[in-house]
């Protein structure tokens, strides 16, 4: 199957390097201390933050820094088939496991001591690259919760069919069964958290890939900027500033 | 006395905020004593209601509810099925109700929250029993084949009057549901019909074109709360903590009533107070039905 024409589009009309349509939104869950709505295409997630609060569990207290835990979820109508065990299967383990490591590692868990951060993400609809879109909209909610973070946490996909290198790979893309790089990184520090790939790819292309890769997440980062911007001087409008 | 006067002496001197903490109770009755709520309310109004069709573009039929903060979503999938013997024409629904952790601080992962079920049994009966699907507009071929509609409900913020939003969502759902086309192939299975084949005609066509379910008698529902001798309609969820009695009433497009539902709760109420209940949940039942219709003309417009 042809998933990039000799005119050079992909299935859904993009060019290679092109990434979809970002829309993010803070502030959703009006119960939750952090919450934000992130949009990748048609992928749609929502991550709400609780915390810093008390740990509920008093045996997994830890002394000197904060606990901090997530967990994933897929709505049961978020793909093409309904799902039929949303979550506690393998995938969604993983993923909560995964996003929680990438979080903790840019949190100042240090100033929290005997507290616990919860950081819950629920997919609505799911359409490629809900890890991604996940790890942003954390990123997202853990800002609007006002917790102190090293650095924002982006993240975005990337692979490589039909010889050429894909950015933000929608569903179709990537059950395509090539290789699928996805990466997080934190933009000012320019360091990487997470970095995962599966199938097989020679090393001087996978170069390439994971730096088309990096080059979405800055500019995710640069979206994300804006919105907490924006956000930020609605508050300040509302404050009379 | 001693207790009474020291928390009278405490109000002057304790902030808003930390009264509202520590005597929630006390707090709520100055305020219903002279017939209004914290957030500005009279006492038998309800928040501000809003219904978006066609949130989910994955699902056949899908709708965002909101009434105050509480958000509810609600998505349905159809997969066609067997039908069971002993209703050979009729198809199924299946309600599922889900409140995931981020709605509310107080549901934790791993232990679901003590309403879900509930309001998830109680959807159910409603949905089912209000006779508001006819079953036998699912079927496709009798005894064959027949769709089974499942309806995901998941709350995204729970701010009290859960089963309200939740059943406005899945009627809001039903309202905007599209049954997809399908037909019946060579080896006598159902195939759903994509666009390319919509021009082939040696196809038996089981389902000429994507239709919608027709809706009678819609159920409307109005938590409220009794407490001493006030009712309270819509409540938040610091409301449904502090003051515990529940009377959910639901009402259909008639007036008739479809389901009365009083928990138990530390106020018995006088039949007098159920009727008021009633006579608020007719009116809300109005408001709703105006909501719902504004929003289904809004998407056909366009």
């Amino acid at each position: 199957m042809e998933y990039v024409s000799p005119e050079g589009l992909r299935l859904d009309g993009r060019r290679p390097m092109e990434m979809r349509q970002l829309r993010a939104e803070i502030g959703t869950v009006a119960k939750a201390d952090g919450s934000a709505v992130f949009e990748m295409g048609n992928t749609k997630v929502i991550a709400a933050v609780y915390g810093p609060r008390e740990v509920q569990n008093r045996s997994q207290q830890i002394s000197d820094q904060a606990l901090v835990r997530c967990e994933y979820s897929m709505a049961n109508f978020s793909t093409g088939d309904r799902l039929r065990k949303p979550k506690g299967d393998r995938r969604s383990t993983e993923i909560s496991l995964v996003i929680r490591q990438t979080m903790e590692a840019c949190i100042l868990t240090h100033l929290m001591p005997r507290s616990q951060i919860d950081i819950f993400v629920q997919v609505l609809q799911a359409d490629g690259g809900t890890r991604s879109a996940c790890i942003n909209a954390a990123t997202l909610a853990l800002a609007d919760a006002g917790i102190p973070m090293r650095d924002i946490v982006t993240s975005c996909s990337a692979g490589y069919l039909n010889s050429a290198p894909l950015l933000d790979l929608n569903y179709i893309e990537d059950s395509a069964g090539g290789p699928d790089v996805t990466v997080a990184i934190l933009p000012k520090l320019d360091k990487v958290t997470l970095l995962q790939m599966d199938a097989k790819l020679p090393v001087d292309i996978f170069e390439n890939v994971m730096g088309l890769a990096i080059e979405g997440c800055k500019a995710v980062s640069n979206y994300i900027k804006e919105v907490l911007l924006g956000n930020t001087k609605q508050l300040e409008y509302r404050r009379g500033l | 006395m001693g207790l009474p006067n020291a928390i009278g002496d405490l109000s002057t001197e304790v902030e808003v905020e930390a009264f509202r903490r520590l005597f929630p109770l006390r707090f709520y009755e100055k305020h219903l004593s002279e017939s209004i709520r914290p957030d500005a309310r009279p006492l038998g109004r309800a928040r501000d209601t809003t219904i978006a069709l066609g949130a989910v573009a994955s699902a056949n039929g899908s709708a965002l509810a909101k009434i105050g903060s509480t958000t509810m979503l609600a998505a349905i999938k159809m997969e066609v099925m067997t039908p069971s013997m002993e209703t050979p024409d009729e198809g199924c629904i299946a309600i599922d109700f889900h409140m995931p952790p981020i709605c509310s601080p107080i549901v934790r992962p791993g232990r679901p929250a003590e309403a879900a079920p509930v309001v998830s049994k109680q959807l159910s009966d409603t949905i089912l029993s209000s006779g508001m699907i006819n079953l036998k507009e699912l079927s496709l071929v009798s005894g064959k084949a027949a769709w089974m509609a499942y309806l995901d409900i998941y709350c995204l913020d729970a701010d009290g009057a859960l089963f309200d939003t939740a059943l406005l969502s899945a009627v809001a759902a039903f309202s905007h549901l599209d049954i997809p086309e399908v037909s019946l192939n060579d080896d006598g299975k159902i195939v759903l019909l994509s666009e390319e084949q919509e021009g082939m005609s040696d196809r038996e066509s089981v389902n000429k074109e994507k239709r919608k379910v027709t809706l009678s008698s819609v159920p409307f529902s109005l938590t409220c709360i009794l407490h001493k001798n006030y009712i309270l309609a819509d409540p938040t969820a610091e409301e449904e903590s502090i003051m515990e009695t529940l009377v959910t009433v639901v009402l259909d497009s008639s007036s008739q009533l479809v389901s009365l539902y009083k928990p138990g709760g530390p106020v018995l109420a006088y039949t007098s107070a159920i009727q008021d209940c009633i006579a608020l949940t007719r009116q809300r039942a109005k408001e709703l039905q105006k909501i719902l219709d504004e929003a289904i003309s809004g998407m056909e417009v366009d």
